[in-house]
Order: structure tokens, then C-alpha cells, then sequence
């Protein structure tokens, strides 16, 4: 018999001894209602046999409070009726266990968000909802059981959905602290977005050639098995066991015995549009994205390849590496974590047809502007306006393009990064064309990181480039198509009319277009604006609310490369604190099945969204796996014949609180 | 192809239209006709009332009496139909108001119960345009056109409250940049031109016409100069009262801003959309208040249309 089975035998018998402690908050409780009134009250309720007020319950010297009653023996079930639950139950938790008591003999009224927050200006209002808390509490209290917390094993190895800067990062991480980690990306390559940038602000850094490296460092890294045009399908499982299936697509071209020639580009007839340089280049059917591309592998694009032949030609692919008959491989792997960084894509600005984008030719988005503008890009690195191929004499930006924006069909955030890449770009091209003229239309100036400020500073004082405050009402396109801009400058107070040879729309990030099928797979939440939810918005960035799962970068929510770094490192430092633990907590809200009250019908089992429930053929009966289960009550709720029941929430426990949420209303209202 | 429809519309005819343009009326029936589409007339129609004017002085007036001109349809179990954008804009305004605001329609029925009807709220106020547009659709049209006109370059002028306010028009919320119209017109094989503030009002709504004809006349030289600067040929409208801003207001705007214009007086056809939809579907240029007779010498109380006849004149055989 182990410690806690003895402890559960001995609370069992006993008869309750609740103790209730009441906490001020400082003033944040004890400001608003009577907490030494409401102390008195909690020994009225039925089996409490001691209560308590102090300043903070959850100090240090709070928490010895109830430790010394537990040990002298005076309680043997705890309320402590403070703030919510989320704050300070895991607190007090681990005080009960310390003293010696079951933890889930524990129970919390909320009688600070729910009472005291809620009514501040009206004392007596919040102290009778403050009753009701503490009387349902005690009432749970009275009806708790000892629960086990069952441990499982952390497989030590991750799952990183996504291979760009965030990705990369969190995988290098891992992989140097010896974990074993399934790199997963949709493309042909890694690098992600940042691959496509020029130079990155305020440093001016060649993005290529800080980030080219680290792909390098990926693909040598041995404990990181890169899985590039890959996709996961599939994922079940709990923390620290996740099944996960990856399905690789097929590249149509034998990787094995392909050589890297690159005859077949050469040859192949079809061109279509190059994802990599947003459409400002053709490319063929047969490609690798870039030249630096990681890894360097050639893939078929079956949607465009018009399956000539060509390619496959003996004269042409002398190794014989075409298969045109190469079918998709299905791999499932087992990890103990996951990181989801799957980064974002450019805000499509052609719903905002003010701006004429997809009308004239010269305008364009600014992540186009930074192909125009890439030493490696489609024009290396002198850019031209699309509709004659000139340089531009004069360039407009135009700032918060689907961002910052109320009205329908845009976004309300601030994508945070465009101030600053507008800023490079102006600067870049001025540069390139001290003579040209530069103009950003903006909202605000949002120069918040290290050297940021300075760097737009810099760009007005000592690049000339014109900053306009003030939103564009429309654009439209002379015969030489040309631009002309109408605008207000909010400075000048006064409206303007701008011709301009180019017009770049500074467009925001916003979530994959496939988050919501993401979030789905993976059980996780995405925030009003799209992106994936972390667990808390300061102290938990890296988690989500599913145990085991993490998120790193734009995923997460806009930002700049430093940031996606550091969060990226945090995610990858979170999963390996779950593995290096080995094994992890999970708390037992999981549903038990009475077996001589289940009539074997399976309703549960169909209606579980974990999974959780299997059948005994050989018993008739429905049984839960613990690891599985979520505690979500579906299958109690569900259940025709009353066998299931969920712990620390069974009925019996819910029915005393609502009898007497209940009962009291009726006895001042003089009913009974 | 050319399958009938269920079209059967009451025709609201508003002010404009019948005092000064009949030509607009006469073009609507004649194509609403070839199109195998019924107009019913609304007995006892009034003002629609003007959105501008009494909308601007005594919201529950203007409501009253928009609700009441929507019963005369209702009672024959029919939408509403009107070729001009203002009644328009009051119809549909009124109709939206009283979908969404139960306390409104209350007090409309309770004036409604004095001259005996009752406002159901049952029907659509629609617009001729997007009867065209949507419920027979660009291809049901598509089967009528006999005629192409090439080389025709046309300014399109949609006027405002035939997009505006957009939740309360049926083109998707789309407010910025509509295409409908230019369909339309596109379908005749005449080209619409891509002009400098296309979606510019006339000059005329909100009562400034009546107000400030100086203001007014200034919007239309505006207006008329980014359309000749385009090099379009003809304007095409689908409002009679931006259709009289546009006519008249060039001779006014020759008049009032002569040492303003650049070039020659300002001298554009002004041509309704059904006029130029029923010549490309081969109807006699008679029946659409283009031509008094058949030297086909043009109708136009304004500005002449025959450089427009000129144009097209071959291309009709």
C-alpha cells in the first residue's frame, strides 16, 4: 500500500472537517465586503469546523495557516475562498499535499473575479454573492473524494510544424540538447519567409546570408530528420505520447539517384509563375524554389507538368531519376512534444480596391518590392516597375495596408513589422537612386524595437525620404501609367494629389491560410484575430492549452525576426523541460465507467472527441483510457444509464453545490 | 437560351423620368418588354419621397410616404421597380429601415391605418439595373444582343445610391469599385473606359442642384473633363436626375465655367442604359426615345445625340 492509497483509506472514513480561509487580497476582496463577517458566516455552513481571515492566503505565512491546521489535525478538507482558481489552486494544492492531505481534498471560491471586482461599488451586493461561493465550496468540499494524479512517460522527441526562421531555430535547439526532432515543411525547402527578404532592419544584415547558414546547420544537424514537402494528417495522442502521421509528398523525381544536373529545368517546356519570387518570375514544372534551396532536391509541379516526356528522356536525365508514378509515403512517428511554427502569409490587399492593386501594373505589395529589391531576385537587385521595366523615379508606399483597420474584410491588429521594412525598402532604393523621390504615407510611426527609432530617423534626415501622415482615398493610373495618388496630409491639414512611377502597399501578416484545419488536428486554440492562442498572454507565451504542445514565431501572432527568434528558443526550452522530466503530471478528471451499470450501448465511445473510450468485447462494457481522456464530461452527460461518472465532478459533487445555490435563494425568500 | 422568366415588376416612375425624360420611361418598358419581362403601373404613386430633400428635413415624413408608395406594389404581389438611383435610395433605405426596426414600422403603419393600407414589408424594392443584373443575369441578356457596337467607347456613370450605402445595396458590400454596369455595358460590345473619379457625383443629389447651381455646374466640368480626357465617345447612366446633371449641366457648365474649359464646349451624348441595351438588342431606335423619326435625326432636349447615332448607325444592320 503506498503513502497516498493509505492516506485515501484513512480520509475516506473520516468524517469532514472543512476549514474555510478567507483571504483580503489586500484591498482587492477585504475593500469591498466584510471578510471578518464573511468568516463567521463560513462556521455557520454545515461540518466546518474552523475559518480564518488573513491578509494574503497565498504567502507564505497564508499557507502555514492552513499547513499548522492540517498537522494538528484540525481540517481535513480545505476551502479557501480568494481569487480564481486559474492563479493560485495549483498554490494551495501543493500546500494541502505538503501538510499531508490529499490535494484534491481542496476546493476554491472565487470570491474575487466573481464577487468583490465585479460589484466594487456595491459592498452588500458583492457579499451575498460572496455567501453563495463559499456555501457552494463547503458544500463540495463536504462531498470530495482523494484522487490519484497519474504520471506518463515524455518520449524524448518533438514534432516542429514549419521550417522557417522560428522552426529552424527550435529545432537546432533541441537537437544540440540531444532530443530527437521530426522537422515537418510544406515546401520543396526551408528558410521560410525570411529566405525571400533582402536585408532585414535596422542592422541591414543580408537576410540570405545570415540565414542560409543556419539551413546548413539544419541539414547537418544528425538528431533533426528534415521532412520537406510534407504535411502532418494526422495527430493523436496526449503529452509526452503523440502519434503523429506525416504524409510526404511525392517530388516525381527519385532523390536517390538525381544527380542535381538541373538538364531537366533547361528543358522543360512549361512555365508558370515562381512561388518564391511572388509571381515576378516564371519558373518551370519542374524546380527547385531557389538556388540555395535546402535541400537542393528538384521536385515535379503535377498541377502545371503537362507530362511531355521530355524530362524523363534518357538524353536528358541520364541517371533515369523521373518517376512520373511516384505516390505520396505515409509516416507515423511517436513524440513527446510539439512546436507549431507555421509562420504566416502577406494580407492580400486586392479586396481594397482603392488601391488598385491587381488593376495597374505598378502597384505592388512590398514583399514583391523585396524580390524587386534581393541581390538574387528576378531583377538582382534593380528594381524596375512591372509595366515598362524602368527604374522609378518616385515611389510611393502606403503603410497599414488590411492592418489597424475596423471596418469589414480587414485586420484590427497591428502587424508590427511594416513600419520597418518600408522604411528599409525606402532607404534601400534611395540608395540605389539618391535622385528618386520616396514617400511613405502612414497612420503612425511604430518604431518600437532596439535601434528602430533611430533608423526611421535616420531615414527622414539623412535619406530624404517624405513621410506624409495621412490614409490614401484612392489611386489611379494616367497613360503613362503612372500612379496618381489622392490623399490627405493630416499634418498639413490640407488635401494632395501625388504622381508617382510605383506604388507599394505595405501589406500586413496574417495566420496560414490553414490554421483553422491546424488548430483542428492539433486540439488547440487561435486567438479572435487567427492566430494560434498561447495558454497566457504574459506569463505562458510559449505554451498553448493543450499539455504538450507549443508555439513559436508568427504563428503566435505578428513580429519581428529577433522576437520570432527568442520566442522560437523559448518554445524549444518549454518542450525540453516536459522531456527532460521524462515523465509528466496529468491531473485525474478522467470518467470512470461503472461496469454493472453499463448496458454496452456505446453512445460514449461515438461521442468522445479524444478517442478515450474503448470496448470490452468479451464484457459488454465501455472502458476509459486516463492518458486519453480530457475530462470534457461529453460521455456523463451522455450516458442513458447513469454509469459513467467523472471524477472530482460527479454528480453527486455537482447536485450539492446547485442544491444549495438553490435552497438558500428559497428560505430568504421565505418559500420553505 | 432564352427561356421566360417570372418577371413581373410594379414601375415606379419617380419625378424626373416623366417630366423631362421620357425617352427613359419609354426605353425601360420597351426592353423590360423584349426581355419578356411585365411592368405593372402603380396607381396613385407618389413623390418617391426625394432621399436628398425630405429625408435631410423630417425622417418619419419621408419614411410615411416611402412606405406608402411600397404598399402600391405590395398589393399587387409584385417588387418594386424604378430606373432612377433617388427613388431608388428611398425605397430601399425605407424598406431596409423598416426590416430592421420594428418600433419604425409600428408608427409608419399607425399613419398608413388613416389613409387605409397597411405597409407588409413582403416585396423588394429593386432597381431596373439590377433586375438586369441579377435577376436575369448577364447571360440571360447575353442571348438577346443582335447588334455590336465596335469602337464604341463609353464613359459609365453609376451615380450614388445605386452602391451606396453598401449593407444596404445588394452588390455584396461592394462599394469601392463596382463592375456591374460596365457589364452591362460591355455586353452591347461597346468599351467602358476606365475614367479619372468615376464613382464622382454628378453635382446634382443632396439638393445642391437646387441650392448651389454654381457648385453643382463646377462637379459636372469636373466630371465631364476626366471623361473627355479619357476619349470616351458617349456617357451611359442609369439615373434620370444624374442623366438631366450630366445633359443640361454641360450647357450650364459652358456657360458658368467658360474660361475654365480647356478646348471646345463640352458636347458628350448623355444616353440611358436601356436605350443603349435596347438598340444593341435590336429594337427600333423609335420605340427607345432615341430618334423622332426614321432619318434618325436624335431625340435629345439637350445635348444632340447623333455624333452617338453616327457611330453606331452601320453597325445596326
Amino acid at each position: 500500500m503506498t503513502e497516498t492509497e493509505k492516506q485515501i483509506k484513512i480520509t475516506g472514513k473520516e468524517k469532514p472537517k472543512i476549514g474555510v480561509y478567507v483571504c483580503h487580497c489586500g484591498i482587492n476582496i477585504a475593500g469591498v465586503v466584510d471578510v471578518f463577517k464573511l468568516k463567521d458566516y463560513a462556521l455557520s455552513l454545515p461540518d466546518v469546523v474552523l475559518a480564518r481571515e488573513y491578509k494574503f492566503m497565498c504567502s507564505d505565512n497564508g499557507q502555514s495557516l492552513i499547513k499548522d491546521d492540517i498537522e494538528a489535525g484540525l481540517v481535513n478538507r480545505v476551502v479557501v475562498a480568494a481569487c480564481s482558481p486559474r492563479m493560485h489552486e495549483p498554490t494551495f494544492r501543493i500546500t494541502c499535499k505538503e501538510a499531508g492531505l490529499n490535494q484534491f481534498l481542496f476546493e476554491q471560491a472565487n470570491i474575487r473575479e466573481h464577487a468583490t471586482w465585479v460589484n466594487m461599488n456595491d459592498s452588500e451586493g458583492a457579499y451575498e454573492i460572496a455567501q453563495d461561493h463559499i456555501r457552494m465550496a463547503v458544500a463540495k468540499a463536504r462531498m470530495l473524494l482523494p484522487l490519484e494524479v497519474q504520471r506518463v512517460s515524455v518520449e524524448p522527441s518533438c514534432l516542429i510544424i514549419g521550417a522557417g526562421i522560428a522552426g529552424m531555430n527550435s529545432a537546432i535547439d533541441l537537437a544540440k540538447e540531444g532530443y530527437k526532432v521530426y522537422l515537418v515543411e510544406k515546401t520543396p525547402t526551408i528558410g521560410g519567409h525570411m529566405a525571400q527578404l533582402d536585408k532585414t532592419f535596422p542592422t541591414m544584415d543580408c537576410s540570405a546570408c545570415i540565414i542560409t547558414p543556419r539551413m546548413v546547420d539544419v541539414a547537418r544537424e544528425k538528431n533533426i530528420e528534415l521532412l520537406t514537402y510534407s504535411e502532418v494528417v494526422d495527430v493523436a495522442g496526449y503529452v509526452g505520447n503523440f502519434e503523429v502521421t506525416i504524409k510526404k509528398k511525392p517530388h516525381y523525381v527519385d532523390q536517390e539517384v538525381c544527380t542535381g544536373c538541373g538538364a531537366c529545368v533547361e528543358t522543360c517546356p512549361v512555365s508558370v509563375g515562381n512561388e518564391f519570387e511572388l509571381g515576378l518570375a516564371p519558373r518551370k514544372a519542374i524546380y527547385i524554389p531557389f538556388p540555395q534551396a535546402v535541400p537542393g532536391e528538384y521536385t515535379i509541379d503535377m498541377e502545371n507538368c503537362i507530362q511531355c516526356g521530355i524530362c524523363a528522356r534518357p538524353d536528358i536525365c541520364e541517371p533515369d531519376a523521373i518517376r512520373y508514378d511516384d505516390k505520396p509515403e505515409f509516416l507515423k512517428v511517436k513524440v513527446g512534444t510539439i512546436i507549431i511554427a507555421t509562420g504566416w502569409d502577406p494580407y492580400d490587399p486586392t479586396p481594397l480596391k482603392q488601391y488598385g492593386y491587381g488593376r495597374y501594373p505598378n502597384v505592388i505589395t512590398a514583399f514583391q518590392m523585396e524580390r524587386l529589391l534581393s541581390s538574387y531576385g528576378p531583377v538582382l537587385g534593380k528594381p524596375v516597375r512591372p509595366s515598362d521595366l524602368k527604374a522609378p523615379h518616385s515611389i510611393a508606399f502606403l503603410q497599414c495596408v488590411g492592418s489597424r483597420n475596423f471596418r469589414e474584410g480587414g485586420n484590427t491588429y497591428c502587424s508590427r513589422v511594416c513600419c520597418m521594412y518600408a522604411t528599409k525598402q525606402a532607404r534601400q532604393y534611395k540608395e540605389k537612386h539618391p535622385e528618386s523621390d520616396v514617400y511613405i504615407f502612414y497612420m503612425d510611426i511604430r518604431a518600437f524595437g532596439r535601434g528602430y527609432e533611430e533608423f526611421y530617423e535616420s531615414a527622414a534626415e539623412n535619406y530624404g525620404i517624405n513621410y506624409i501622415r495621412g490614409r490614401i482615398a484612392e489611386v489611379w493610373e494616367d497613360k503613362n501609367q503612372n500612379i496618381i495618388i489622392r490623399a490627405e496630409d493630416t499634418l498639413m491639414q490640407t488635401p494632395i494629389e501625388l504622381k508617382v512611377d510605383m506604388f507599394v502597399l505595405s501589406v500586413g501578416l496574417e495566420a496560414v491560410a490553414n490554421a483553422a484545419e491546424i488548430a483542428s488536428l492539433l486540439s488547440v486554440q487561435r486567438s479572435a484575430d487567427g492566430f494560434f492562442m498561447e495558454a497566457h498572454p504574459k506569463l505562458r507565451p510559449v505554451d498553448t492549452l493543450t499539455d504538450g504542445i507549443f508555439i513559436a514565431g508568427v504563428a503566435q501572432g505578428p513580429k519581428d525576426i529577433p522576437d520570432t527568434v527568442a520566442q522560437a528558443k523559448g518554445a524549444a526550452s518549454s518542450a525540453a523541460v516536459l522531456m527532460a522530466q521524462g515523465e509528466v503530471e496529468i491531473e485525474p478528471y478522467y470518467s470512470v465507467v461503472l461496469d454493472q451499470l453499463c448496458s454496452g450501448c456505446r453512445s460514449c465511445q461515438s461521442l468522445c472527441p479524444f478517442g478515450a473510450i474503448d470496448f470490452d468485447e468479451f464484457r459488454k462494457v465501455a472502458i476509459v483510457n486516463p492518458a486519453l481522456c480530457k475530462g470534457c464530461g461529453t460521455c456523463v452527460s451522455a450516458c442513458p444509464s447513469g454509469a459513467m461518472i467523472q471524477n472530482h465532478f460527479a454528480d453527486f459533487q455537482l447536485n450539492s453545490i446547485i442544491n444549495v445555490a438553490v435552497k438558500q435563494t428559497s428560505v430568504e425568500n421565505g418559500a420553505k | 437560351m432564352n427561356e421566360k422568366k417570372d418577371l413581373k415588376y410594379g414601375f415606379f416612375l419617380g419625378c424626373v423620368a416623366p417630366n423631362r425624360y421620357p425617352m427613359i420611361e419609354t426605353s425601360i418598358r420597351a426592353v423590360f418588354e423584349h426581355l419578356g419581362a411585365e411592368l405593372f403601373d402603380l396607381e396613385g404613386a407618389s413623390c418617391c419621397p426625394a432621399p436628398g430633400v425630405f429625408r435631410a428635413f423630417h425622417i418619419p415624413t419621408w419614411l410615411v410616404i416611402a412606405a406608402r408608395n411600397i404598399t402600391l406594389a405590395e398589393e399587387l404581389g409584385v417588387d418594386i421597380v424604378t430606373g432612377c438611383n433617388g427613388c431608388y435610395g428611398t425605397l430601399r433605405d425605407a424598406w431596409y429601415e423598416l426590416e430592421h426596426e420594428p418600433e419604425l414600422k409600428k408608427m409608419v403603419n399607425e399613419h398608413l391605418a388613416k389613409v387605409g393600407r397597411k405597409y407588409m414589408g413582403n416585396i423588394e424594392p429593386k432597381h431596373v439595373v439590377q433586375v438586369l443584373y441579377q435577376d436575369m443575369g448577364i447571360d440571360y441578356l447575353r442571348g438577346f444582343v443582335k447588334h455590336k457596337f465596335k469602337d464604341l467607347k463609353v464613359a459609365v456613370h453609376y451615380g450614388c445610391h445605386i452602391v451606396k450605402p453598401s449593407d444596404k445595396r445588394p452588390w455584396g458590400g461592394e462599394y469601392e469599385c463596382p463592375t456591374f454596369l460596365d457589364e452591362i455595358v460591355e455586353l452591347t460590345g461597346a468599351k467602358s473606359i476606365d475614367y479619372k473619379d468615376k464613382f464622382m457625383c454628378c453635382g446634382a443629389g443632396g439638393a445642391v442642384r437646387t441650392a448651389v447651381k454654381e457648385v453643382s455646374a463646377d462637379f459636372s466640368r469636373e466630371k465631364l473633363e476626366n471623361i473627355r480626357d479619357a476619349g470616351c465617345d458617349i456617357i451611359i447612366d442609369c439615373c434620370p436626375f444624374c442623366h438631366l446633371q450630366l445633359d443640361l449641366g454641360q450647357l450650364e457648365a459652358n456657360t458658368i465655367y467658360k474660361d475654365m474649359i480647356i478646348g471646345k464646349p463640352y458636347k458628350i451624348p448623355v444616353v440611358y442604359i436601356t436605350q443603349l441595351l435596347g438598340l444593341a438588342f435590336g429594337i427600333d431606335p423609335n420605340r427607345l426615345g432615341l430618334v423622332k423619326n426614321h432619318d434618325l435625326k436624335g431625340v435629345s432636349p439637350f445635348i444632340p445625340i447623333e455624333s452617338f447615332l453616327e457611330k453606331v448607325k452601320d453597325q445596326l444592320t
